[in-house]
């Protein structure tokens, strides 16, 4: 019983920590179709920015996190600008060779600048253990769990509330009636990527904290965020939150019960299963498109 | 600096030039390691310490009255990219040896390369032990297998750490999976019981539930293989989660990166290394004194694996006499090397034995040694010569 319970409770964080890596794949894959495969390198790159903020430069972690998400969403910005706006509007194949090109850029580009050395960030707690029960975890962890559910909460309310995000759901819902209407649908296609990007970033820092980051990360986080985009239904917040909690809870009974060997094998189950039975997943909020 | 580079770049353009010119001014050597890829941190480290290796022995004159040329090619780690290497060092290079390629898989692929086109080839770093089972008359290991290890230590870690029940956990792979059933069946034989095995897959980065279980087998000790990244962040899993038990390793661990990212986490573990740069010896700590003075840092196991397997190879050429592929292989068969880390033999089918291991203990941010062993000749009937 009482190992039961320890599953779940790591299944639920490592379930926290994937809803928030897949949450800047559900806005550009989700909402804009761009079908990222460069978004585990930007979690990658903004955990090297966060250990070169905090370890190089010498900031706290909080200062270092702000500044790499302004440089990040600057990156992001700029790769809508110059790279994803050419194709644009071409169907998904040349974005998907586009944002495969870019992931091998940005990961040889790391590589040239830190090398190949496991990189740790300093956190803003200590990793000591705290027990709930017979529950272990770490106030580190616990507080990551929290700011997974504070950054999702300021992203759920910049799309839903502000003038950035009515615009952003205009232009994703029709982009021809959305310039119409007066809306510069170019600088929404940023801001979105911008703001995925940040949030990829944030991700890679915050996990990078816990755990620690080196610049071949990229890949295994991206098979994870989509999983949970297509599990939990593309451009739904809900979805990614509810889709990486299952899919942490799967891995966790799953390595538990079973084998720890094996439990990559569990994700890729869960997309076949969702593509049969729920093509859109659990929360689409995508309907017919015309 | 710059004429150390256009030096070998002259040559290479005078001899293009001159095809005629039948005898080459340099012995030509090839080496494959992942310089890029996930284990390119300890192929970099691999590279380090043979080119530390080449520059010594050109100093000293070369081999055969001629200067050592060192080509490195990358690998990869995988087995397609370590073919081609090899393909291009052996027809284009026309290197007279090769030696590499890291990854057991990648070096697996390599051999019949090298068999095809007769080209000796030593491995410093390969352990997974079908290897030197293949019958490949121009392969050797200056390496030990995942069994040799095991057996080597079982009985010091016994002694030393009075282990009663053990668990065992793995990176899932040939190397991972090899060592913890090698070193399983050691421990069984001197009476430890097994609690638990398990594996888990590379660039894992969340652990809790494999030490939820770890928790609930009530083991006295872990055994754990796995390199830098993926064993760095497990031991410091293990200290959050407030496992007590004595944790002892194969891989990259005893190195100051390990320590350095791991943090206090890594105080009192157990690694069981074949080199460590504090091993005794005059030898190692003059080795040790001219790496850090090359490259800034101790060098640490890979490192140590470069620079013998390039000192044994040019020991072998010079001992051959020429550059024909027969002569070398049996002056690798003569070999009687005396490394850093004690002395390198080769059994009949070209492994390596003799050499020191270490059972080593972080203390303080610092690796001291607890116990050395000799890797013994595994075809003398499983005889331990151990201290």
């Amino acid at each position: 019983m009482d190992m039961l319970l320890q599953f779940i409770a790591n299944g639920l964080v490592s379930g926290a920590f994937y809803a928030l890596s897949a949450l800047g794949l559900t806005l550009i894959f989700g909402l804009m179709r761009v079908v990222n495969f460069a978004h585990g390198e930007l979690y990658m790159l903004g955990g090297v920015m966060g250990w070169l903020a905090t370890t190089v430069l010498g900031l706290n972690f909080f200062a270092g996190l702000a500044l790499t998400l302004a440089v990040m969403g600057a990156c992001g910005w700029l790769v809508d600008r110059f790279l994803i706006e050419r194709v644009r509007d071409q169907g998904e194949e040349p974005s998907i060779l586009l944002t495969i090109g870019l992931s091998i850029f940005l990961t040889n580009t790391a590589l040239l600048l830190v090398g190949t050395a496991p990189l740790t960030i300093e956190g803003p707690l200590p990793n000591k253990p705290v027990f709930l029960g017979p529950v272990v975890l770490t106030e580190l962890r616990v507080f990551a769990v929290a700011a997974c559910a504070v950054l999702i909460l300021a992203a759920h309310l910049v799309i839903r509330h502000t003038r950035l995000g009515r615009a952003m759901r205009a232009t994703f819902q029709d982009p021809m009636a959305a310039r119409l209407a007066g809306i510069n649908t170019a600088r929404v296609y940023a801001s979105t990527f911008a703001l995925g990007t940040m949030l990829a970033a944030s991700a890679g820092m915050l996990l990078g904290s816990i755990y620690s980051t080196h610049v071949s990360a990229g890949g295994l986080v991206s098979l994870k965020a989509f999983v949970v985009v297509i599990l939990g239904g593309m451009g739904s917040f809900a979805g990614a939150i509810v889709g990486g909690l299952l899919l942490g809870l799967a891995e966790a009974l799953w390595g538990g019960y079973i084998s720890t060997g094996t439990v990559d094998i569990i994700g890729f189950i869960i997309v076949i299963l969702t593509l049969i039975f729920k093509p859109y997943g659990l929360f689409s909020t995508q309907v017919e498109r015309a | 600096m710059r004429k150390q580079i256009l030096a070998p770049i002259m040559a290479t353009a005078l001899l293009a030039c001159a095809p005629a010119l039948q005898a080459q001014d340099t012995v030509k050597i090839g080496l494959i390691q992942p310089l890029t890829g996930s284990v390119a941190y300890n192929g970099t480290a691999d590279a380090n310490g043979a080119r530390l290796a080449v520059k010594q022995r050109n100093a000293a004159g070369g081999i055969l009255g001629k200067q050592v040329e060192l080509i490195i090619e990358d690998g990869q780690c995988s087995p397609a990219n370590s073919v081609n290497a090899a393909e291009k060092l052996i027809q284009r290079d026309q290197v007279v040896a090769l030696v590499g390629a890291f990854c057991s898989s990648a070096t697996s692929a390599v051999m019949p390369v090298a068999g095809k086109y007769k080209t000796p080839f030593l491995t410093g770093v390969s352990s997974e032990a079908s290897l030197t089972e293949k019958g490949n008359p121009y392969f050797f290991r200056s390496a030990e297998t995942d069994a040799l290890l095991g057996q080597a230590f079982s009985r010091l870690i016994v002694d030393n750490l009075g282990l009663k029940k053990v668990a065992y956990i793995g990176v899932n792979d040939d190397w991972g999976r090899g060592s913890a059933k090698a070193f399983e069946q050691e421990l069984s034989s001197h009476g430890v019981e097994t609690t638990l095995v398990e594996y888990f897959n590379h660039g894992a980065t969340d652990f809790y539930t494999l030490l939820t279980k770890l928790r609930g087998s009530g083991a006295d000790g872990v055994f754990v293989a796995a390199e830098t990244q993926d064993g760095s962040t497990l031991v410091k899993q293990i200290k959050q989660f407030g496992i007590d038990m004595d944790v002892f390793g194969v891989g990259s661990w005893a190195t100051s990166d390990f320590i350095k990212i791991t943090g206090e986490a890594a105080e009192g573990i157990y690694a069981a290394v074949p080199y460590v740069s504090n091993l005794p010896g005059e030898r190692n700590q003059r080795f040790v004194e001219d790496y850090s003075a090359a490259y800034d840092h101790a060098p640490g196991k890979y490192a140590a694996a470069g620079y013998n397997s390039l000192n044994i190879m040019m020991d072998a050429i010079q001992r051959a006499g020429g550059t024909d592929a027969e002569a070398i292989v049996d002056g690798l068969h003569a070999t009687d090397y005396q490394a850093p880390n004690g002395r390198y033999r080769f059994t009949a089918k070209g492994q390596g034995y003799g050499f020191e291991a270490a059972l080593v203990q972080i203390r303080d941010g610092h690796t001291e040694v607890v116990a050395t062993t000799r890797i013994a000749d595994p075809e003398a009937n499983h005889a331990k010569d151990g201290q």
